[in-house]
């Protein structure tokens, strides 16, 4: 995740178009929080144990949460940019995005496997929602932009749609639902869920030119760019 | 955001590149400061709910300064 932030931060170093450096912004942001988050698990600062009725103690690893209340709006907002949606559209997917979290976040602090399973239901309905935001209102807006947008924008849909239907089910078959699979399983598949969600979905963006302003200007390279300084 | 070609030129807001920076370093501290606010005498589920309102407001905050990070054309 780090050395993701960092290839990000070198390849955005001296871009000058305004709109690849919202997306860079964005892009460097969100791989950099996860790495304070997994820096945080790493040190046991970001875990805490739950009692639950009829299962005992939980490990609950709440950094990762509060890391996704902070990444998941900032990749929307990335797609949204891309679609270039009208700002209520955004606050509204942003808005559903956080209740799926926040839903979440409340099933993991339960202390009865009834109230988990309820929230986790509420969180996967607003994850419902989300995709069918992005699948539709953001969809048609992406469609009266350029191919290489709309390419860009399907590629990274189709990936948010897969990794992100991955996390409830991980969820709910992990230590914190089911208990189907142990908690060494779930970190590491969450490990790899986050990395190629965070960092995939960065390599993805910015390698298209479909984050450059409509000017037709090519992207500058890192080398490029530091030359021209 | 326009199509305009002068966008390239565009000259980056100070304020909106500090106030990214600021809410990036709240979110990534916020992560660790649940053990602090313990000790400060806060119950686990309020510190824990007052870090998740820091790492959704910072991320709020920058959403905002992403939208005014270049200085508008006079």
């Amino acid at each position: 995740m780090l050395i993701g932030t960092f290839y990000f931060i070198a390849k955005g170093w001296g871009v000058t178009d305004k709109e690849a450096r919202e997306y860079y912004a964005i892009t460097i942001l969100v791989p950099g929080i996860a790495s304070a988050a997994y820096l945080s698990m790493f040190f046991g600062v970001g875990l805490t144990e739950v009692e639950v009725v009829g299962r005992g103690t939980l490990d609950i690893y709440y950094a990762r949460y509060a890391d996704w209340l902070f990444t998941t709006p900032l990749l929307l907002l990335d797609l949204c940019l891309l679609a270039k949606v009208d700002r209520i559209t955004t606050g509204t997917l942003i808005g559903v995005d956080a209740l799926m979290i926040v839903t979440g976040l409340i099933g993991a602090l339960s202390e009865t496997m009834l109230a988990r399973y309820t929230w986790w239901l509420f969180s996967t309905i607003a994850f419902v929602f989300v995709l069918y935001y992005l699948l539709t209102s953001l969809r048609s807006a992406a469609k009266r932009r350029s191919e290489e947008v709309q390419s860009t924008f399907n590629t990274l849909t189709a990936l948010v749609a897969v990794l992100w239907t991955a996390y409830p089910v991980l969820w709910i078959i992990g230590t914190e639902g089911a208990g189907v699979v142990g908690l060494g399983v779930e970190t590491l598949a969450f490990m790899v869920l986050d990395v190629t969600a965070k960092v995939g979905f960065g390599f993805v963006l910015l390698r298209s030119r479909a984050i450059l302003s409509d000017t037709g200007a090519p992207e500058p390279s890192a080398g490029e760019a530091s030359a021209a300084d | 955001m326009t199509d305009d070609s002068h966008d390239t030129a565009a000259v980056l807001n100070t304020t909106s590149v500090v106030g990214i920076g600021v809410c990036f370093v709240l979110a990534a501290a916020a992560l660790f400061a649940l053990p602090t606010l313990q000790r400060l005498g806060l119950g686990f589920n309020t510190a824990f709910w007052l870090i998740s309102a820091v790492e959704l407001a910072t991320a709020l905050g920058i959403i905002y300064f992403i939208f005014n990070l270049h200085e508008e054309p006079e």
